[in-house]
């Protein structure tokens, strides 16, 4: 007799997996979310033991919402790359497009190709007709990348404990981009 | 590959069964994590903290095989509060945590009925072989349930707080 059912649905692009995060990647995890220069726009560093708690959150997100992010793999190794995914907690104001690489994924258009397969995942599996992505103000890489998928930038969000952050929409479902 | 929270353990107990946190249990955690009530655990907590945290405890049953429990009446599926092994990183050793999250719930041995159950399944199903509960020092309810359950003092475990203090718990008779 099971009172819980988690189904986590595993995505493969031409070099990634996007999988169920897992014990396993919790080393990994932990480096990125306790490295000052690689979460200086996520509102880090934090300590490994916030990273456990938002390692079991992005899981945690799955059960809540039906959906959440994926942790982002080397297709062939399985090493993690980064954190990429549909993710809406409640004091967010819409769906996003989230996305953050450990620095053994940066570099290699590994975001892109993550965060346009979870955009297909969002617009086919679950029904989304638009997306954001919320991004702080002087994450250039992120803006870079927003631009690179196609989104365009809308009024700034202005989070109630985070502050303000940038708004960028997706192009909608079927167009290429 | 694919992460699945299936099959996870229901305890029973006298008056009480104990399950795997679910989406429908979130506005009843919110309304607890949001109040007063949640200050020997941190809170009172934003919305989006609030959330983070729930996720957080619900993460947990996927990524570690065990997690802690919410626990209703029987025959009644409103959660009444959650109790169960805890043990997150850098937390210095495996602990048996439990909130009740409404104060008309309180009073009645519901916690001490579930937690008691949540210790018996650490020691014999997890086959943990020592536990503790680290409880905030203004926190009277809580420090005496821990003594009900037969947990001692134990000045010289580390804690995660300098001001906490530490409970240890017994293996429960006939337990592995």
């Amino acid at each position: 007799m099971s009172g819980t059912t988690l189904h986590i649905p595993t995505l493969r692009t031409g070099r990634l997996t996007l999988r169920a995060a897992r014990w396993s990647d919790f080393e990994a995890y932990a480096a990125f979310r306790t490295d000052a220069g690689r979460t200086r726009f996520l509102g880090g560093p934090f300590t490994s033991a916030q990273a456990f708690e938002q390692l079991g959150e992005i899981v945690g997100h799955w059960q809540l919402r039906g959906y959440g992010r994926f942790v982002v793999a080397d297709r062939v190794t399985d090493q993690p790359l980064g954190v990429v995914g549909p993710f809406y907690p409640p004091d967010w104001p819409e769906p996003e497009i989230a996305w953050s690489l450990f620095a053994a994924g940066e570099g290699r258009g590994i975001a892109a190709e993550a965060a346009q397969a979870s955009l297909d995942f969002a617009y086919r599996e679950l029904g989304w007709t638009t997306a954001i992505s919320l991004i702080t103000d002087g994450n250039l890489r992120s803006i870079a990348l927003a631009e690179r998928l196609g989104c365009t930038r809308e009024d700034d969000f202005v989070h109630p404990q985070y502050g303000r952050m940038q708004v960028w929409r997706h192009l909608p479902p079927g167009t290429p981009a | 590959m694919t992460a699945r929270l299936a099959d996870t353990p229901v305890l029973e107990t006298r008056n009480l069964v104990l399950r795997a946190p679910k989406p429908g249990d979130w506005p009843h955690w919110r309304d607890f994590a949001l109040s007063p009530r949640a200050c020997f655990i941190g809170g009172p907590y934003e919305l989006g903290t609030a959330w983070r945290g729930f996720a957080h405890i619900v993460g947990m049953w996927a990524i570690l095989g065990y997690g802690s429990f919410v626990f209703t009446r029987r025959g009644d599926d409103a959660p009444l509060g959650m109790t169960g092994p805890w043990y997150p990183a850098d937390w210095p050793e495996r602990e048996i945590g439990w909130t009740i999250w409404g104060a008309a719930d309180e009073g009645k041995g519901l916690a001490f009925e579930a937690a008691s159950a949540a210790r018996d399944h650490a020691f014999g199903a997890l086959g943990w072989t020592t536990a503790v509960s680290c409880i905030d020092p203004d926190n009277a309810r809580s420090i005496a349930l821990a003594e009900r359950l037969g947990a001692r003092r134990d000045p010289d475990a580390p804690r995660p707080h300098p001001e906490d203090l530490v409970y240890r718990h017994s293996a429960p008779v006939g337990a592995a």
